[in-house]
């Protein structure tokens, strides 16, 4: 990256990689005193060469690089190539396999969510014990996970024509018991979290994101719901189940940093309703089109779009008529947030202890805004 | 021979004579004191905030309840290297450490553990003594964190410098009232006068000023700006690595020490409690001590309720609300004074 040029009387501050609440990233502040004056991100500083690496696998082969963009959230990422694949190989998938795979989108989105959540916490220099809360709640969904697909993160449970396995047996019961749990368990994090006091010191009002600036720059996912603007894939243009399914978008019409933490605080109570709805109505059938290991796409070039935890993804796929994709164009969340998050010292009023609080309010994965 | 028993002769006398400074700068507010309180805090502060956050806390080290971590951790800070970065300021960098903890444990010094039990009884003085010695404090991190020729130790460092002015300030005025109110700046006379009614019902402004003054002196979470991990990596403490650091995480208890004390001197009684079994001395320093746990532990436990408050909101606290309330507890205490109901 060329760095830009430093003004006269600002001081430039690197936030990351060697930072403790960074993650991998490395974000440059100008900043004058407490204040932050540009924030600039080095976007490109995780480059991994997914998309390269999907040109060299077979479709199957491909879902396992892809997954690895997002590890908190690898079956909605995984999903978004596996539609690409079916659409492009013109494949039907089977009514029960759709339910599946919204469930355990749903899952993935909460343990997702329940991360973004405990670091806003602990971005705040709550100490960590919502962290440490919602890091053990998370082992509710992983040991669904493991019962149902045998590993706990990178699942690789969808394939082109379907999911892997079917259900386990008294699986729907295990998920109705988890989803109890996790209801109880959130009544406590509202208590608190988001009624305490200092918390709302510190996250109100902070990176207002305006409903027209949030559409010019491009946000997605709980930032632009969080601006009050209800787009959710889910809805418009709906995939997998969820079309058959009773959910509402969330909106907030804060548009600051608490509001996003809300948006996902409710969210995550629409994927617990999701998920019993699919352990109590999941139909039954086949689960699978049976696809050749080594199956050849003929030429096209389709674009598949999913809601993941982050927001909007799109899956952009030429193929030519071989086994491997031709190309594969990623369109990520992260990327698109982080534009935002560059240009909310311009848009709001911002000090340097702000910075963490924003960041997280936007939930980046660095890795997969660099791919 | 007769060197040797006359030497002999002397030690004894002198240990006989000055059996009690002895004892005092060795045992109670000396060294042994300072140093035992600090290791039992650090481990009594892990254990204590995981069981308030339904952790299990350090567990292994040592047996049962892993008494031995803090001692475990300590020679590990002992024996870790210690890295001094290129371009500092050498003198100044491993300086300050170094003198960092010996400010607070000078302020403790001059606390009265029990009616003659003083160890720098410097009568009237007392309490200017306390607050010029705090006053140096602050400057302390700011060297520190300007020799660490490191971005984040500097804003961390003119982080200190604002927030403890900010307090300070208010702190002093309503130890003025309290003074005010006894017509004394000694520290024994002040916790004598509290023996029928201890002075957070007269004076419960400044009470709540003062324990919030002693949370932002000491650093502790919601005022650990200085320190904020998420911002600025450790504050001014960022590039101090193995026994220095040890020196400075060793200060922040120190520092709580002496402000709690000093605390519990002004409002909550001090010595003041039931004599026990006929030995007065023993029993103030008893319930000194028993009303000094209690405030540690209030104190960490308030960890566990907060966030850390932004810096601009601290100084909002200090100078649009602790300062004119302590100048509105002077007018009362003066006031009062004037008409004689104190």
């Amino acid at each position: 990256m060329t760095e830009p040029v430093i003004e006269p009387d600002i001081m430039r501050m690197s936030w990351g990689p060697q930072h403790p609440m960074s993650g991998q990233t490395r974000i440059l502040l100008d900043i004058d005193g407490e204040k932050v004056h540009r924030i600039i991100a080095d976007l490109g500083f995780t480059h991994r060469g997914i998309e390269k690496i999907l040109e060299n696998r077979t479709f199957l082969q491909g879902i396992i690089p892809m997954e690895r963009m997002v590890m908190a959230d690898t079956p909605n990422i995984g999903l978004g190539y596996v539609m690409a694949t079916e659409e492009a190989m013109g494949i039907e998938v089977p009514e029960r396999a759709n339910w599946i795979r919204s469930m355990i989108c749903e899952m993935a989105r909460i343990n997702s969510h329940l991360y973004a959540f405990g670091l806003q916490a602990e971005s705040t220099g709550y100490f960590p014990a919502v962290f440490l809360w919602t890091t053990v709640d998370r082992t509710i969904i992983l040991r669904l996970f493991e019962e149902l697909t045998g590993a706990r993160w990178s699942l690789n449970f969808f394939m082109p024509g379907g999911v892997h396995k079917d259900l386990p047996k008294g699986f729907e019961d295990k998920v109705i018991e988890g989803v109890e749990y996790l209801r109880r368990r959130f009544e406590q994090y509202w208590v608190a979290m988001v009624e305490n006091a200092t918390f709302e010191l510190r996250c109100d009002h902070v990176g207002v994101l305006k409903p027209e600036d949030a559409i010019r720059l491009g946000a997605t996912g709980p930032v632009l719901r969080g601006s009050g603007i209800p787009i959710d894939v889910r809805k418009d243009e709906p995939y997998a189940a969820y079309g058959d399914l009773d959910f509402e978008v969330i909106t907030e019409s804060a548009c600051d940093s608490m509001a996003r933490t809300k948006v996902r605080y409710r969210e995550i109570g629409q994927s617990l309703d999701i998920m019993e709805q699919v352990a109590n109505e999941v139909p039954s059938g086949p689960i699978r089109t049976n696809v050749p290991l080594f199956a050849r796409a003929k030429a096209a070039e389709v674009l598949s779009r999913v809601e993941t935890a982050r927001g909007e993804m799109g899956v952009h796929l030429f193929t030519d008529g071989g086994m491997n994709p031709y190309r594969v164009k990623i369109h990520s969340p992260t990327l698109r947030n982080m534009y935002v998050f560059e240009r909310l010292a311009e848009l709001d009023e911002i000090l340097v202890a702000d910075i963490p609080v924003l960041i997280n309010s936007i939930d980046p994965w660095y890795l997969d805004s660099d791919r | 021979m007769n060197i040797v028993l006359t030497l002999w002769k002397f030690i004894i006398e002198f240990l006989t004579v000055n059996a009690k400074p002895l004892l005092q700068i060795i045992v109670l507010p000396g060294l042994l004191w300072v140093i035992v309180y600090a290791i039992i805090a650090v481990w009594f502060e892990r254990k204590f905030l995981a069981r308030a956050m339904l952790r299990v806390g350090p567990y292994y080290c040592g047996g049962r309840f892993g008494w031995l971590q803090l001692i475990a951790d300590f020679i590990k800070l002992f024996f870790k290297e210690m890295i001094i970065p290129r371009d500092v300021n050498t003198f100044f960098f491993l300086l300050m450490p170094v003198l960092l903890p010996s400010v607070p444990a000078l302020a403790v010094i001059l606390i009265p553990f029990a009616s003659d039990w003083v160890l720098w009884n410097v009568g009237s003085l007392g309490m200017p003594m306390f607050f010029a010695i705090a006053g140096i404090a602050p400057l302390i991190p700011v060297f520190a964190g300007w020799a660490s020729n490191n971005k984040y130790t500097f804003i961390g460092a003119w982080r200190v410098a604002y927030m403890y002015i900010s307090a300070e300030i208010p702190m002093v005025l309503c130890a003025a009232s309290v003074a005010i109110m006894v017509g004394s700046f000694d520290l024994v006379v002040i916790a004598r006068a509290q023996e029928n009614m201890w002075f957070f019902i007269p004076q419960f402004i400044g009470f709540v000023i003062f324990f919030l003054g002693v949370m932002i002196q000491s650093e502790r979470t919601p005022f650990d700006m200085p320190g904020a991990e998420t911002e600025l990596v450790l504050g001014w403490r960022t590039e101090y690595s193995g026994v220095l650091y040890g020196f400075v995480m060793f200060t922040e208890y120190v520092a709580l020490q002496a402000w709690a004390l000093m605390f519990l001197t002004l409002y909550l009684g001090g010595f003041n409690g039931p004599v026990l079994f006929g030995a007065t001395t023993a029993s103030h320093i008893f319930w000194l001590v028993i009303k000094f746990v209690l405030l540690v532990t209030l104190v960490i436990l308030l960890r566990v309720i907060f966030p850390r408050l932004r810096m601009d909101q601290m100084l909002k606290l200090g100078w649009q609300y602790l300062t004119p309330l302590a100048i509105l507890n002077l007018v009362i205490t003066l006031a009062l004074k004037l008409w004689g109901v104190y």
